[in-house]
């Protein structure tokens, strides 16, 4: 690149059909910048605009009401309840993937026969669709005929198959379908940070005295840091706006309202209710939250790092 | 390891936690390809079987004649293959742009794109429906297309952006100062050494496209249009559930990304690390 700087520089000797590096620059971003304005942003802006009517989700019509979606939604208590449910989910189902995440990265991280196509099978679960894990767990859960009611009652555990799409348990079922199918996520990222701590650490760890507990602690965590850093932030949008898994968890008979989170709700109010002006309020929400979240965890962070 | 250092108690805690990794992730994947193919009465058998005792194909069979599972399979082939044409095909370049062009805004660009990364397809569907249906794209594949290359764009490149970074501009200076051209140096030299970073980000797009339910759910209402994740989940839905039948769908479903994911995991761990796919 430096090179044709200076091949450049001289003024005029440049044949006149050569664009400038500005300008093949951008003429190579175009076609992608378009896409990406026309098709991202420009539909997270106009949704706050629909934000601001009474809009049915199929006609035309549209009326001005301002703001008052927005005072309609923060008046609903079935808002605030999807809210909660919607941070009940996310909390257990990361706090989970990063137990299990972190504790199968260290296990992938040692010296074991087929290690390597061990390392390929976990991540399995994250690129198969989500409507396959659903339906596989379901399958697993199903009260009459499921494996795993059948494992717990022969082994003693419950005397009666537990209903889990019921409404005592389906929260629990959604939370072990997501933490399965998301917490290989966990596990990618760390094991590829750990793969870079230098060898000379634990050495030096280990001549000074230090138990395997001690080196976890004082050496592989604080390396971790930044990368958990990173994914409790990704995976904290991501849970949060989370519609397919509970959505296709309910479908088919399950206690719907007991995992009615912020995007379900969202998605109902637009395309069971046909209310788009109220959902495309709820969304522009669901990003005010996720925005104050995010700032709020980025502070702490700051904060812990200046100590 | 040594030798001696084999079964000590360690290592056997770790093969014990290697084990309970696998089972835990491999089994429900197990328990459907063995159920796929068991007949009726063993399915609900009690007590359940393990392996199938009376192996039959009368699930699939059952699939391809009675419902619109081919259809929809070949729906979902046609749209995910579009989608990754255009995805490589807007974001190669771009990703080149990004680092090999001075310009003012180059950063600018590459933070939108990291913003655009951050949106899930829950915050952006609403208005994206009202869209295309403004413009007559709902219920059409070219929607769909275009909703999942927008969706996969930051991501596909973020990912080129990483993989054209860590091949060493020297090399196309060189190139240069032995008089190639630039397209000469893009053509012999760039893209040939990014080919299994452009082919990884296709396969990520791939499975994005492949595995996506809401876009397709919202975008297509005619049954001839389904794709797979939707073809599925509204065979769930029918009134008496086919568990044999609709575990054999699923088992189809996972069988194309289990091939390429055979052929790619080592591009797959090095594209997921550096930031692919979401979800």
């Amino acid at each position: 690149m430096a090179m044709i700087a200076s091949a450049d520089a001289p003024a005029g000797s440049r044949p006149s059909f050569r664009l400038s590096e500005a300008t093949t620059g951008w003429l190579l971003l175009l076609p992608a910048l378009a896409l990406l304005l026309a098709l991202t942003l420009y539909p997270v802006l106009y949704g706050a605009w629909l934000s601001l009517f009474a809009k049915h989700s199929f006609f035309p019509e549209q009326n001005w009401v301002g703001l008052g979606n927005y005072v309609y939604v923060v008046q609903d208590g079935e808002f605030w309840a999807s809210v909660w449910r919607g941070t009940v989910y996310s909390v257990t189902t990361i706090a989970l993937q990063i137990g299990l995440g972190v504790a199968a990265a260290l296990v992938l991280n040692e010296m074991f026969p087929g290690r390597n196509i061990l390392r390929a099978i976990v991540i399995f679960p994250y690129v198969v669709p989500t409507v396959v894990a659903v339906i596989l767990w379901k399958w697993l859960l199903n009260s009459q005929f499921g494996l795993i009611n059948y494992m717990l009652e022969d082994v003693g555990i419950v005397d009666r198959p537990i209903s889990w799409m019921g409404r005592d348990w389906i929260m629990v079922s959604l939370i072990l379908v997501s933490v399965w199918q998301f917490f290989p996520f966990v596990v990618i990222g760390v094991l590829a940070r750990l793969q870079s701590i230098p060898n000379e650490l634990y050495e030096a760890a280990t001549v000074d005295g230090a138990g395997a507990w001690q080196r976890f602690r004082h050496v592989t965590l604080p390396q971790l840091k930044s990368v958990l850093f990173v994914i409790v932030l990704l995976r904290s949008i991501w849970m949060f706006t989370k519609f397919d898994t509970p959505w296709l968890m309910i479908q088919g008979g399950g206690a719907e309202t007991y995992i009615r989170t912020l995007p379900v709700y969202t998605y109902m109010r637009t395309f069971a209710l046909y209310e788009a002006g109220k959902g495309a309020a709820m969304a522009i929400l669901m990003f005010l939250i996720l925005a104050a979240a995010s700032a709020i965890y980025f502070r702490v962070w700051k904060r812990e790092e200046n100590l | 390891m040594t030798r001696a250092g084999l079964l000590s108690p360690r290592n056997l805690a770790l093969y014990l936690a290697a084990l309970a990794l696998l089972v835990f992730t491999t089994f429900p994947f197990l328990w459907m390809a063995s159920t796929a193919f068991k007949v009726s009465n063993e399915i609900f058998a009690t007590p359940p079987t393990l392996w199938p005792r009376s192996f039959t194909l009368a699930n699939l069979e059952r699939l391809f004649a009675e419902t619109r599972f081919l259809t929809y399979f070949l729906n979902s082939l046609k749209v995910s293959l579009a989608t990754v044409a255009l995805t490589l095909l807007v974001s190669t370049p771009a990703a080149y742009s990004l680092t090999r062009y001075r310009f003012a805004g180059r950063e600018a660009v590459a933070a939108t794109v990291l913003f655009a990364y951050m949106f899930a397809p829950i915050m952006i569907i609403i208005p994206f429906y009202v869209m295309m249906r403004f413009v007559g794209l709902n219920n059409t594949h070219f929607g769909l297309v275009l909703a999942y290359s927008a969706f996969c764009l930051p991501f596909a490149l973020w990912m080129l952006r990483t993989f054209f970074q860590s091949i060493p501009v020297d090399i196309e200076d060189a190139a240069m100062i032995d008089g190639a051209s630039r397209r000469q140096v893009v053509r012999l030299i760039v893209l040939p050494l990014a080919l299994p970073g452009v082919v990884a980000t296709g396969i990520f797009t791939f499975i994005l496209a492949w595995n996506d339910y809401i876009f397709a759910r919202v975008l297509l209402s005619a049954d001839e249009l389904k794709t797979l994740p939707v073809g599925i989940a509204d065979l769930y839905n029918a009134s008496v559930v086919d568990w044999g039948m609709i575990m054999a769908a699923g088992l189809l479903v996972i069988a194309p990304v289990l091939a390429v994911f055979v052929f790619i995991q080592k591009y797959m761990v090095a594209g997921l690390a550096s930031g692919g796919v979401k979800g």
